[in-house]
Formats: structure tokens, sequence, C-alpha cells
């Protein structure tokens, strides 16, 4: 086992003399970690490690949230969805205020379970994530679900939106920390157009500190020597193909579509939507959901923070009019969003 | 909802399983592995109820060191708070 302190001083030895090197991390696990370790303290101060969008629940967008209220307030339906969607805001209220018939689930097997004992209602449920989530949901179809279960698809696909974070000069990115577990799905080899055409190294790390600050000494000894590549610190885990399986199986299911982000906005391939096979378990066909517009939260500046252009102590309302008990933004809410993570370490 | 927590397999129904962590069993689903692939006491990374890859037995425990790490981490935050 190595230790910490080696693995700290290995990094101090690589940091360039001259600039800044600015490390994201596209995990809320990660972010995590990052956070209550005080691993940013422990860095050297050219190094800065700045959250990404690690987080599925912060950039869902305020449509598909609308439509879950809406949907829960038929009598015909109940809405299901994982718990940290219910309290995310939007300008109808979150679904936990607003809505009428929703269910928690903590799997999308409760889903099955809940359309099962309730023949006689339409179940929504309200799957979102990134592929971790959507592996899962695309199980289910797999072997089979209930007539009355619809899927109101939210998934987004984390390569993708990393690739407009490397374009954005604005954020100026040196190095991703990529996804253990996104990773163990889509494999460490989807990063690798980051290391060939971008010339930024990725590395796939797991979430605890020591593996994450060995990720971190590996990037920067990648900038050092200039070989970049695709590193992976996670091995055992993610193997360089992926999960074949799991990306066939989602495959079968969905398809990639433009979608927006919530704070960010459109941006072309970048989410997953049932293919036109599987329509008759489309939410968004079988109820007629059509987009509707964004309303922006005053002073909220989620799609800053998410970009990596701003930090959660930039927004004025954090820790102020936006705490975890009454979020103002989508990312105070979950565990995994920066704002809750920094209320609750800075 | 992202975190994703090893546990060891006591039971094969494919395409569902039973595992264990902790003292704590569970029902998941085993779709995205697979079938012959898979193993009494094979150690599997699961998330939101599936598993999504197998790991050894080493990272099993080294992922759960992290996780404890994590929450003892956040108990010390809550109770300084
Ligand atoms: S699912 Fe993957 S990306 Fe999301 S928090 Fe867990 S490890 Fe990070
Ligand atoms: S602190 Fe609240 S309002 Fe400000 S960016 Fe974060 S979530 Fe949005």
């Amino acid at each position: 086992m190595i230790k910490t302190q080696d693995i700290i001083n290995h990094i101090r030895s690589l940091v360039p003399g001259d600039r800044k090197v600015r490390i994201m991390n596209v995990c809320g696990s990660h972010e995590h970690t990052i956070a209550f370790s005080g691993m940013r303290s422990l860095m050297p101060e050219h190094i800065e490690l700045i959250p990404g969008p690690g987080c599925p629940v912060c950039v869902c967008p305020e449509s598909d949230i609308i439509h879950a209220i809406t949907l829960s307030r038929r009598a015909d339906v109940i809405l299901v969805t994982y718990g940290d969607m219910l309290r995310v805001p939007s300008k109808d209220g979150s679904i936990r205020a607003q809505g009428r018939n929703y269910k928690m689930i903590t799997s999308p097997s409760e889903a099955i379970r809940i359309a099962t004992a309730n023949p006689e209602k339409k179940i929504v449920f309200f799957s979102i994530g990134f592929e971790t989530t959507t592996a899962p949901t695309a199980a289910i179809l797999e072997t089979g679900v209930p007539d009355n279960l619809y899927i109101l698809s939210s998934h987004r696909l984390t390569p993708t939106i990393m690739e407009v974070l490397v374009k954005d000069a604005e954020i100026g990115i040196d190095g991703f920390i990529a996804p253990g577990h996104v990773s163990a799905i889509v494999g460490s080899n989807a990063w690798n157009v980051f290391s060939e055409i971008y010339g930024i190294p990725t590395v796939v790390a797991g979430f605890a500190a020591d593996n994450l600050m060995l990720g971190i000494a590996e990037i920067l000894g990648q900038l050092k020597n200039g070989k970049i590549r695709t590193g992976n610190v996670y091995a055992g885990v993610v193997r360089p193909e992926g999960n074949i399986q799991a990306q066939n199986i989602m495959a079968k299911f969905f398809e990639v579509a433009d979608v927006n982000w919530r704070g960010i906005g459109y941006i072309p391939e970048s989410g997953l939507e049932l293919r036109d096979e599987y329509s008759a378990r489309d939410a968004r066909k079988v109820f007629g959901l059509k987009e509707i517009k964004e309303e922006k939260i005053p002073g909220c500046i989620c799609g800053k923070v998410i970009l990596g252009k701003a930090y959660p102590t930039d927004c004025k309302l954090f820790k102020r009019a936006c705490t975890p008990k009454s979020p103002a933004g989508p990312c105070m809410v979950s565990m995994e969003g920066s704002c809750n993570i920094w209320y609750k370490t800075n | 909802m992202c975190v994703g927590v090893p546990m060891q397999l006591v039971e094969i129904n494919y395409p569902s399983g039973v595992a264990e962590a902790k003292g704590v069993t569970r029902s998941i689903g085993l779709q995205l592995i697979a079938e012959d692939s898979l193993k009494i006491g094979d150690h599997v990374i699961v998330h939101v109820g599936f598993a999504i890859e197998k790991v050894d037995k080493q990272r099993a425990d080294e992922i759960w060191e992290a996780l404890e790490e994590v929450l003892r981490m956040m108990d010390e935050e809550d109770s300084s708070a």
C-alpha cells in the first residue's frame, strides 16, 4: 500500500513551477471525497481541482421536472423516481411539494413491483442519470416490463459533456479525472478522444482519497513528460473496452438524442431517449409531452458551477437563500451536487 | 443514487440474484453481466440494485474501506456543524 504522504510528496515534485494546472472531476463521488477529505488544501498552490458536471440531478431539465409533477397529478398515474429528484426546484415547485401521486424508488426493479401491484394505474418511471443508472433501466426493459410501465428518460452521456467542456477555452482544462463506475460501463477507451485529439490527460480513478491522488499524480506526470494518454488507476474494476454486455443492452433500447442540460442549454447527441421501436413504453410519446421553456432561477449560477466556470461560493445565494433544507437551485439538492457538498465542507 | 457498493453473490437465479454486504442481503439484477461469467461468491459492484461489473475481493474490500471513510467524514461534518 502506498502511503498518502508519499503520493502528496510525489505530486509536489511534479508540479510545473510556472503555471496553474486545472484538473476537473466529473463525478459526484469524486467531488465528495475531495471536499470531505480536505484534499484541496493538501494540493500545491498551482493545482486547482475543479468540480464538473458530476451530478445528473443538477443537469436534469426543468421541463422534465414539470412534466413529472403534471403527470403525478393525473388520477390514473403513479410517478416513480429516485429520491433526489423529488426535491429539485422548478418554476412549478418540486415533485414533493406540488406532485400528487408519486413514490420514491431506489432501483428500477421497484418500478416493476409498483406496476405489478397497481395494474389499474399507469406507472411512469422518471429515469435519470448517467451510464450507471441508464444500464439498470435498460436491464429491466431487457427482461420485460409490465404493460402499464412507461419510461420518462432523462439520461445523459458523460463523454459528450466532457467534450463540450474541453472545447471551452474559458474553462481551460488541463486534465480530467474520469468517473470510476461510469468508466466500468463505457470502458476507459471512451476517454481516448481527450488524449488523442485534445492532448488532455484523462485518468480513471476510484473514489478513495488515495486512489484519486494517484490519478492526480498520473495526470501531472503525463503533463511533465509530454506522453499524454488515457490512464487507469482503477484497474480491476474498469477494463479498456468496458462492460460490452451493458453497452449492448443500452444500445438496444436507447438512442442518442440532442437534449437540454439545465443551466447549460442544448447539447447535440448528449442524451438518450427510447428508440422508436419502444414508443409504447415512452412516456414522452404516450402522454404527448412537449418541451417547456426553461426559466432561469434568479441569482442561481448552477450552470456555471457545473461547467467549472464558477465555484459554489461565488453564488450570492449560497448558504443564504440556498441551503440543502431549502434549495433554491438544483445543485444544492443531491448529495452529489457541488453546492450541496460545498455547503457541508466550506 | 450514484454510489456503487460492492456486494457478494450468495444466490443466482439469472437474470436476478441475491447479494450480501455487511450483513445486509438484497435481491439484485444480473442482466448487465454475462450469465456464464457469474458464480456464487463473486463480488460485484451494485448501482441502483443492478450489478454493473465484477471485481475481485481485494478491490471490493478497498471500495468498502473508501465508502466507510466517506461516511465517517460525513458524520464528523454533521456532528461538528
Ligand atoms: S455513478 Fe459514477 S459518476 Fe456518478 S457518482 Fe458514482 S462513480 Fe461518480
Ligand atoms: S448555491 Fe444554490 S442558487 Fe447558488 S448556484 Fe448553487 S444551487 Fe444555484
